[in-house]
């Protein structure tokens, strides 16, 4: 009987352990996968402490603080598509998306009590950005009374280092009460036009081309038929060159001059010939028709599936000038090109570089995280190589730099009200520091609008 | 431990409950009322009393059982207070009260010893069996039976304006392990004794297979009557480890086993109230609004917690259905935490080996088995809900001993105190 007794004893003691560790297990899971439900009337931010952390960019200017317990944001216009706003009953951008982590720190939790114990601040800890202001600044006045995008990406990473979108608007207003939160948000200024505005690519989708062609084993010397138009099999229209003859004057091409000089016929032959399974797919590896995990959401940019595709050649001769049902936003053209400069491995872009206490302590760093290979590095190096002759030789000199090479492409994207202007770029060619992407709507090509904006931004990232 | 120390333990458990209740209406910003005295010195009285009356007629008990109660009952005190304040000024009276029918059974027992209980066994068996078919009479009598929260198992006392629900399931509960311990006592030799064999399957003899399929039965039609899925495994719970003990053959464990899940597969498909606790419990999310409220609404509880909660009378404890019943230990770790939850864990550990302890050092057989039918109860018991709030089982509606809201579940364990302490002092005679 007393062995038994023991038993039940030891028995007794086991399940006291075990309810030791489930109560610690419960309360670290449930701590962390509950904390933001909306269901959870204890997740809502204490009255008695709205205090909320500053945001700062990379290089350290504060675009949203508390002064005087009223929410500000010294860069007034230039950061509303980023960060956003909060008032009482409305939030929008990194201030809803971070509001957990903006929130002060003493909230009882075991984190909160670990920080004191290394002698940490509590105060509401601050948001860092990737994004350098000096980049922001240039990209926001460039992009002033035109309507377009702007933005910049750390190819290695994905971290990105300008987000601007015009027309914008002063989220001050908002606060001050001037403007309600339904005018600031029905306002075409609350858009944001670079995760969220779907427009054709225009030529700077013959990059992807370009690269399908690549893959094929086509070589960037390989001499290509140049012709003065294209038709399709069943099509109506042929396709015509920008020059109205042939892109040499001969009836000669390699794909680099092609390239470079941006030839539809040589493009639109280049799809028609590889087929939509081809063209499909390398739209697909670079991110078309899926969603993009990106910190604010973003548009899906899509192609048609290659049955659709190959149904109808004249569409995918188009497709492979970027237009017809191409529909991208200059976000995903981004992701691509930083892919590119990446040795053809794609990075999901990100925003938060890392989340901080006033004292200076990480508490959380986002890391870099990949999306997978859209090219081979091979097929990536000689891309940007051929890149770099649109800048040097073809239709993007406008954004050509005495100290480096710098890889681009131009496109010139049809508008109901003018062409829509693109530019991709990356520099230095050799070993790429910065993605950027220009889109600027109605006014023109991207040789000569697009272009000339690449050359600010490149001039203040590279100082 | 010398009594001193006991003392001093049992006025620091004072000081926190007269701390805590003055804590709990500071945060509420009503300042120090007179209840953080009252529930202080109704808490004094209970326990002076029983220290008292340990000294008088148990003076050889052990001094390591009360500390841990008054710890557990103190944190009782202060969170019903927090979560109700009616309830919790009703819970000193209860208190009192079961301060006092402990020190009636230390009286009682004095000079006859626990040894007189078997005399009664067969009077326990019935008062057990009425008490637990009480909640059956018909409502709208000055006493008569009533249903909350889907259970039929409470009495309801009408005293003028005032209702006193009364959970007689609870008494039944100590008495029944006193017929159980018994009962046992005298058959253990017959039940170990396996004659019979069916291929290497080996039985006892047919009746001596009865009582268990008795309290099974017994057991089972608490669950059909009344639907208390809780007391049906607790009582069901206790007797199975009970028979195990007292004839050292796991196989009565693995029957009883097979019986209790057997019994709850049949009930979760013939009540669909018990279907709908297995579901919340597996998927409290899904049925947010309905089944699943109480579960979630506990999750978030315990996520808020952190590792010293939001501090008394400052967390929302009260968003939890239940609060000051079922979930008292989640209330209470919201707002103390982990460090608070861990320190009710410890009390629980340290008044189970104090009961074990009494249990395997008594000589006598009938006075180990009831001090381990006891000790099993209060730590099923406490399995039982704390497994259902924390999620390692389906929620059963029962109290957390010493720390809910019940004035029947305070006077059933403090008389299972009042017990542990006499068996201890006849072991040491």
């Amino acid at each position: 009987m007393s062995r038994a007794m023991h038993r039940i004893a030891a028995v007794s003691f086991g399940v006291l352990a075990l309810l030791t560790v489930w109560l610690t297990f419960q309360q670290v899971v449930a701590g962390s996968t509950y904390a933001d439900d909306p269901r959870n009337l204890r997740a809502l931010p204490d009255p008695d402490d709205s205090r909320r952390g500053i945001i700062t960019t990379a290089d350290g200017v504060v675009i949203a603080e508390d002064r005087d317990g009223i929410r500000t944001y010294p860069e007034g216009s230039s950061y509303l598509h980023v960060v956003g706003y909060v008032t009482a009953d409305a939030s929008a951008g990194l201030e809803s998306t971070r509001a957990s982590d903006l929130r002060p720190l003493d909230d009882g939790s075991i984190t909160s009590w670990l920080i004191t114990l290394f002698g940490g601040s509590l105060e509401p800890p601050e948001v860092r950005l990737t994004l350098v202001d000096r980049i922001q600044r240039v990209a926001s006045a460039a992009l002033d009374r035109h309507t377009g995008a702007v933005i910049a990406l750390d190819p290695a990473t994905g971290a990105v280092l300008a987000y601007a979108s015009s027309p914008t608007s002063d989220p001050n207003e908002l606060i001050s009460g001037d403007l309600t939160v339904s005018e600031f948000r029905d306002d075409p200024a609350a858009l944001d036009r670079v995760a969220f505005r779907l427009l054709p690519s225009g030529s700077t989708f013959k990059t992807l081309v370009a690269a399908a062609a690549l893959e094929e084993g086509i070589r960037p010397d390989t001499i290509l038929e140049d012709r003065a138009e294209f038709l399709a099999p069943g099509a109506g229209q042929p396709i015509t060159n920008v020059t109205g003859g042939t892109c040499t004057g001969g009836d000669e091409i390699t794909l680099r001059e092609a390239l470079a000089v941006s030839c539809n016929t040589v493009f639109a032959g280049l799809a028609v010939d590889m087929g939509g399974l081809v063209i499909n797919d390398i739209a697909q590896r670079a991110g078309f028709n899926s969603v993009l995990a990106f910190e604010l959401g973003a548009a899906i940019s899509s192609i048609p599936t290659a049955e659709e595709l190959d149904a109808d050649l004249g569409a995918l001769a188009q497709t492979g000038l970027g237009e017809r049902d191409l529909r991208v936003t200059p976000l995903q053209m981004a992701v691509l090109t930083a892919a590119f400069g990446n040795q053809g491995e794609m990075m999901n872009p990100y925003l938060v570089d890392s989340v901080l206490t006033r004292d200076g302590s990480t508490l959380k760093r986002t890391e870099p995280e990949s999306l997978g290979r859209l090219i081979d590095p091979a097929v990536a190096a000689d891309l940007v190589s051929m890149m770099v002759d649109v800048v040097t030789d073809g239709t993007g000199r406008a954004a050509s730099r005495p100290d480096m090479d710098v890889a681009g492409k131009t496109g010139t994207a049809e508008g109901a009200g003018g062409p829509h202007s693109w530019f991709l770029a990356l520099a230095p060619a050799d070993n790429p520091t910065i993605a950027v992407v220009v889109v600027i709507e109605g006014e023109g090509t991207g040789g000569t609008v697009a272009a000339p904006i690449v050359a600010q931004i490149l001039n203040a990232w590279f100082g | 431990m010398s009594e001193r120390t006991e003392a001093a333990l049992l006025l620091a458990a004072t000081l926190l409950v007269g701390v805590g209740t003055a804590v709990v209406t500071l945060t509420n910003d009503e300042g120090i009322t007179i209840d953080a005295y009252v529930a202080a010195s109704a808490f004094l009285a209970s326990f002076g009393g029983l220290l008292f009356a340990l000294k008088t007629w148990a003076s050889r008990a052990t001094r390591l059982l009360l500390p841990p109660v008054a710890l557990l009952t103190a944190l009782g005190l202060i969170e019903v207070f927090r979560l109700d304040r009616d309830l919790g000024r009703l819970q000193r009276y209860w208190l009192l009260l079961a301060a006092a029918i402990a020190i009636g059974v230390l009286r009682l027992l004095h000079g006859r010893g626990v040894e007189v209980l078997r005399r009664f066994r067969y009077l326990f068996l019935a008062a057990a069996f009425g008490f637990l078919l009480s909640p059956l009479l018909p409502s709208g009598l000055p006493i008569g039976g009533a249903t909350i929260n889907g259970s039929r198992l409470w009495i309801r006392l009408e005293l003028g304006q005032r209702t006193l629900s009364f959970q007689p399931g609870e008494a039944a509960k100590v008495l029944l392990v006193i017929f159980f311990a018994s009962y046992l006592a005298d058959r253990r030799r017959g039940l170990a004794e396996m004659p019979r064999s069916i291929g290497p399957i080996r039985l006892p003899e047919p009746r001596q297979l009865l009582p268990i399929l008795l309290a099974f039965g017994v057991s089972f039609a608490v669950l059909v009557y009344q639907r208390d899925l809780g007391a049906s495994v607790l009582l069901f719970g206790v007797f199975v480890v009970l028979l195990y003990v007292a004839t050292d053959r796991p196989a009565y464990l693995i029957a009883g086993g097979m019986l209790i899940s057997s019994g709850a597969s049949a009930a979760q498909n013939v009540f669909p109230h018990i279907q709908g606790r297995v579901d919340a419990w597996l998927h409290p999310f899904d049925n947010f609004s309905g089944t699943g409220f109480q579960i979630a609404q506990g999750i978030f509880a315990l996520g808020d917690a952190g590792l010293f909660g939001t501090g008394l009378g400052a967390g929302a404890p009260y968003l939890i259905p239940a609060a000051a019943t079922d979930y008292i230990f989640v209330a209470l770790v919201e707002e103390t935490g982990l460090a608070g939850g861990f320190a009710i864990i410890t009390a629980f550990g340290l008044l189970f080996a104090v009961g074990f302890g009494i249990a395997i050092r008594s000589g006598d057989t009938f006075r180990s088995l009831l001090a381990l039918g006891l000790t099993v109860t209060l730590a099923l018991q406490m399995t039982l809900i704390l497994g259902g709030v924390l999620r390692l089982m389906p929620l059963t509606g029962i109290t957390l001993p010493f720390v809910s809201y019940g004035g029947s579940s305070l006077l059933a364990n403090f008389g299972i105190v009042a017990l542990l302490a006499r068996i201890s002092h006849e072991e040491r005679a």
